[in-house]
């Protein structure tokens, strides 16, 4: 052993920043899909909704969501961060490696950098929007029918893409998941979450002018 | 039915001659039955380009010289016949390793840097005694450890990887896999601690960011998955009491 | 910037297979400095390559059981047709244990003895719950024990990258990418080398007080080989180019019975060991009426001969790439096959497009081991140069004579390497080295010239490739498995030609750097060279002796050439001079091989 290494011992940084990275993007995927459902609880009705939405203010659970989101998404922003190439040569070279050896697999990280990107300014966009005039069916219906639709469109897809590929590659990093039949499964999952928040669009949509 | 006619569109470039910058070249073969990339390249060099460099010893898939990339793909020439490619081939060095000239890189010291940087050796206290037996072992670990000692070091694995090719000092999963080797030898005393010093880490296991090109581009179909899985949760217990 | 660069240390060691760096690890250990040079990285050796296994009478086995030292020695010696030197073959079987053991030390995962029952070939064996986790063996030809001590289907690997991970622990500093040209030496002391960069293309010297040649066997002289690439006899030409250092039995060339056709790449002795059948294009098992105790288990240089002599009776099956037989293991199962055979249906899947459960496998006996190379004394010392040795396949230590058992060239590297490691360290300690630097230039120079005469066409513009091919094609056909006066005679006459012409070379390519072509331009002589050697020995032996084959001279004639060829080649010489030399006899007489065609238990078969 060098003098320098026997000084600078591999240190635990690069494991806990992997662990908050993981830990925190599997948080955000439970939190995406718990929302989507609530969002989708307009399927049941209007009243439904506002039911959610009033008992969640009520005790203060849409704060707790808030800095939950805003902390979680600090982490795992800070976390991946490493990961995305930060030099224009890096940059240059992942993007000619993936159309070199076109791997899918790599196509979707590159996707998934793309995707959390866009994501930040969007997520934060939409956190302030729902912190600033809270929650109930009116408010929503009235934002799906402004240029706001596209906004909430591409959020959906973008975070859902997100979550289901990185999901995916937790799993596979981590664990015994035959990669092929869990691709399959999270596809599933992917598909039904956006369509139930293309569905409640839609809702909010066609509800519009009646509420 | 005709053979069909080849074009090999290859990558050219001489370090002895820097002014001229790579270039991909062309070359045209009539396809023969059972063609395989060996037999192609050489007949190239032998009879249109004998300037043409690329690494074959055992042109069996068994030494893992010659690891490219073929229409993209990290694998082995040797055994890529011809029939299962279409009739415009591209061939590129692998990426990562040091180019040496046309399709030749320089595996060998790469892999020896990995090798020396993991301590990727027995580790142990005991000295050898020739007077006494073999000090027995369950058929299975022998096994075991043989499904992973399987590595030819090909390269395939770094070339296709994209963490690799930005971060020169990750070991890839080759490295990973080899470190792992000697974690399931019961003959190799290093505790969790000693095996974090040189996995735990960015240039280690926690520089994989799970694309799986290593696993999908294996070929000789080490399950690189499983290994990489299986370094990273023993490393994070590691880190985990550290 | 010099011309070259310069190296010295105690020891170097040309070749970085298995031999060589068993031999580097043990001067290493002893504190000397040790520098290593290979054409590749040493994982990429040809020792990579042997998929069965290591041959050491540890007798763990139900069926090794009563095995011991002298079994080992009997089948060895038997297996050379009493062409090898009793007191290596005895040495080395003694050794080859403890040989085994240490590699199991070091970290070769050699599969163990597994307690119960098991069915092979119609008879239950019953492993020994006493042995439960020893180091097993397993069946291979020629032997009468179960003994060849193996890793699933990689036992060269895992041998080899144990032994590179030990020279990587020990700091023994390689140079790989490096190929030797020639032999610094005075007419009495070898002090180094000439060699020549096969990165850069810069020639570097290296000086040592010791210099040991590793580099394995000559396969590629013949086009169809199953050996790797750069088996092109290197280290054994540089040592016959010096004039003084004699080759021995160069003429005993084995072809292993089964290659598949047409990349020649091998398919294991396992194949037959595990139930495999020899079919001819009536789809009729024939070695039974040839042989019929050992049927396709009878020693290498038997079942070749046999397969041959099938084909020319008319019943080989016609390819584009010359007339073969079948194997066939289609009745051993999928199971089996996927699991005990990977690496064959691996080979056969990949490389042949067939799948061996349901196809054929088309396969014809093919260069395979030289038994011949430099030869040397029972401590690894070569004949005619002081602070010279060579062991493994590029030697003619001579444990292997005329025939070469499987799985004893994996063990002779290994084994050799540790015993003549051994001698080596003690030689080179005792040594002091004092080489003068105007021999040092007198041999760069050469190499520079004749690098320019190749750049520059000065003696020519043969094709390289042209005479390569030529020279594989006289070696396939004139000095194959079945050998006469005739054909011999032709292969010497053209051999002599194409050596004159091999002068004559001049590159196409320009010659920069570490070009492929100037490589290949700087081998073909000496490689002619031994294929001339092969051929002129192979010319004078007027009789049958293991894998050396005379039709015009069938049978072993213990009286006149019980002995060993000697092949030099004296510089400046167009040909090589042939002296022979007595084997060492010391507690074998040569006697009945128990298979063949000379054997009383052999069957004859009308042609």
């Amino acid at each position: 052993m060098q003098l320098q290494k026997a000084l600078t011992r591999t240190s635990k940084a690069d494991f806990i920043t992997e662990m908050v990275q993981t830990v925190s993007g599997l948080l955000l995927v439970g939190f995406l899909w718990t929302h989507m459902l609530f969002v989708g609880s307009i399927l049941l009705g209007v009243e439904a909704f506002n039911r959610l939405a009033g008992f969640m203010e009520q005790f203060r659970l849409l704060d707790v969501a808030v800095v939950f989101v805003i902390l979680t998404v600090g982490a795992h922003v800070g976390a991946v961060f490493r990961r995305i190439p930060s030099r224009w040569q890096e940059q240059k070279i992942v993007w000619k490696h993936a159309r070199t050896i076109k791997h899918s697999d790599t196509w979707s990280w590159l996707f998934q950098a793309v995707t959390g990107s866009a994501m930040l300014i969007l997520v934060i966009i939409h956190v302030f929007i729902v912190v600033y005039a809270g929650i109930n069916a009116k408010l929503s219906a009235d934002r799906v029918q402004s240029w706001m639709l596209g906004f909430y469109i591409v959020l959906l897809l973008l975070a859902e893409y997100h979550a289901s590929v990185g999901l995916y590659r937790a799993l596979v990093k981590w664990g015994y998941v035959k990669r092929r039949s869990l691709k399959k499964v999270l596809s599933v999952i992917t598909v039904c979450t956006i369509a139930l928040g293309l569905v409640s669009l839609w809702l909010f949509l066609s509800l519009g002018d009646s509420l | 039915m005709s053979p069909r006619h080849l074009t090999f569109r290859i990558f050219r470039y001489n370090p002895d001659t820097p002014k001229h910058p790579p270039s991909i070249q062309s070359y045209e073969l009539q396809e023969e039955t059972g063609m395989t990339l060996f037999i192609v390249l050489n007949k190239i060099r032998e009879e249109q380009d004998p300037s043409l460099k690329f690494d074959f010893v055992c042109r069996a898939g068994i030494c893992g010289s010659c690891g490219m990339l073929i229409n993209g793909r990290p694998t082995l020439a040797c055994k890529t016949l011809t029939r299962d490619l279409p009739a415009e081939i591209s061939l590129m060095p692998l990426p990562v390793f040091k180019l040496l000239g046309d399709l030749s890189v320089d595996t060998g010291m790469w892999f020896r840097d990995v090798s020396l940087r993991t301590e990727a050796w027995v580790h142990t206290g005991k000295t050898f005694n020739p007077n006494e037996q073999e000090e027995r072992m369950d058929n299975e670990t022998a096994l075991n450890i043989y499904e992973v000692e399987r590595c030819i070091e090909c390269g395939c694995c770094i070339g296709g990887c994209a963490t690799a090719n930005i971060k020169p000092d990750f070991i890839g999963a080759a490295g990973v896999n080899r470190v792992s080797r000697f974690m399931i030898d019961p003959r190799d005393e290093r505790d969790e601690q000693e095996y974090f010093e040189v996995v735990g880490s960015e240039d280690g296991i926690f520089g994989c960011v799970g694309l799986m090109a290593c696993d999908d581009n294996c070929p000789i179909g080490i399950p690189l998955q499983g290994q990489l899985a299986y370094v990273r949760r023993k490393m994070a217990v590691a880190g985990w009491k550290r | 910037m010099s011309r070259y660069d310069s190296f010295a240390s105690d020891v170097i060691i040309v070749g970085a297979g298995l031999a060589g760096e068993r031999a580097a690890i043990e001067a290493a250990s002893q504190g000397l400095n040790v520098i290593l040079l290979s054409l590749v990285p040493p994982r990429r050796s040809h020792s990579s390559a042997a998929q069965g296994g290591m041959q050491a009478s540890l007798g763990n086995s139900a069926m090794g059981k009563g095995d011991s030292t002298d079994v080992h020695f009997a089948d060895t010696v038997k297996g050379s047709d009493w062409g090898c030197d009793q007191d290596v073959a005895r040495l080395f079987v003694n050794s080859a244990p403890v040989a085994v053991r240490q590699m199991a030390f070091w970290g070769v995962p050699w599969n163990r003895v597994v307690e119960g029952k098991r069915m092979y070939d119609g008879k239950e064996i019953q492993e020994d719950a006493e042995k439960e986790g020893l180091i097993a063996a397993r069946n291979f030809g020629g032997t009468a024990k179960w003994r060849t001590c193996y890793t699933a289907d990689g036992t060269g690997h895992t041998l080899l990258y144990t032994m590179d991970s030990v020279v990587i622990k020990l700091g023994i500093t390689v140079h790989d990418r490096t190929e030797v040209l020639s032999l610094i030496h005075d007419g009495t002391r070898c002090s180094g080398v000439v060699a020549r960069c096969l990165r850069t293309g810069k020639l570097r010297v290296y000086t040592a007080k010791t210099t040991v040649i590793a580099t394995g066997g000559y396969g590629r002289l013949y086009g169809a080989s199953t050996n790797a690439i750069i088996n092109e006899g290197s280290g054994m030409f540089v040592a016959l180019e010096t004039g003084i250092v004699p080759l021995g039995n160069m003429e005993a060339v084995q072809f292993h019975p089964t290659s598949i056709v047409p990349t020649w790449i091998l398919i294991t002795e396992g194949a037959r060991g595990d139930g495999g059948y020899l079919l001819d294009k009536d789809h009729h098992r024939f070695m039974p009426d040839y042989e019929p105790n050992k049927k396709e288990l009878a020693s290498r240089d038997v079942v070749s001969r046999r397969i041959i002599q099938h084909i020319r009776k008319g019943y080989g099956v016609e390819s584009p790439y010359g007339a073969h037989v079948w194997l066939d293991i289609r009745h051993l199962g999928a199971k089996h096959i996927n699991t005990n055979l990977r690496e064959i249906a691996n080979i056969s899947r990949n490389f042949a497009g067939i799948d061996p459960i349901h196809d054929l496998i088309p396969v014809r006996p093919t260069q395979h081991y030289s038994m011949g190379g430099i030869r040397t004394n029972i401590d690894g010392m070569a004949y005619g140069l002081d602070g010279l040795f060579a062991l493994g396949e590029s030697a003619c230590w001579d444990l292997h004579g005329f025939n070469r058992l499987g799985g004893n060239s994996l063990a002779e590297t290994v084994v050799a390497g540790m015993i003549i490691g051994e001698k080596i360290a003690k030689y080179t300690k005792e040594a002091s080295v004092h080489v003068s630097s105007a021999l040092i230039e007198d041999h760069v120079r050469f190499q520079e010239d004749r690098i320019d005469a190749l750049i520059h066409h000065r003696n020519g513009s043969e094709n390289v490739y042209q005479l390569r091919r030529e020279m594989e094609q006289i070696l396939s056909e004139h000095v194959g498995i079945f050998r006469s006066e005739e054909a011999l005679t032709k292969a010497v006459g053209r051999l002599h030609e194409l050596h004159q012409r091999s002068y004559q070379v001049g590159l196409r390519s320009g010659g920069l750097g570490g070009d492929p072509e100037l490589a290949s331009a700087l081998r073909i002589t000496g490689m002619i060279r031994l294929a001339y050697c092969i051929a002129a020995g192979a010319l004078a032996r007027q009789e049958s002796r293991g894998s050396h084959f005379r039709e015009d001279y069938p049978k072993r004639n213990d009286e006149q050439w019980l002995k060993r060829t000697l092949a030099y080649w004296p510089v400046g010489a167009a040909e090589p001079v042939l002296e022979y030399e007595p084997v060492k006899i010391t507690e074998s007489p040569p006697g009945d091989r128990g298979y063949g065609e000379a054997s009383t238990q052999s069957a004859t078969v009308k042609s």
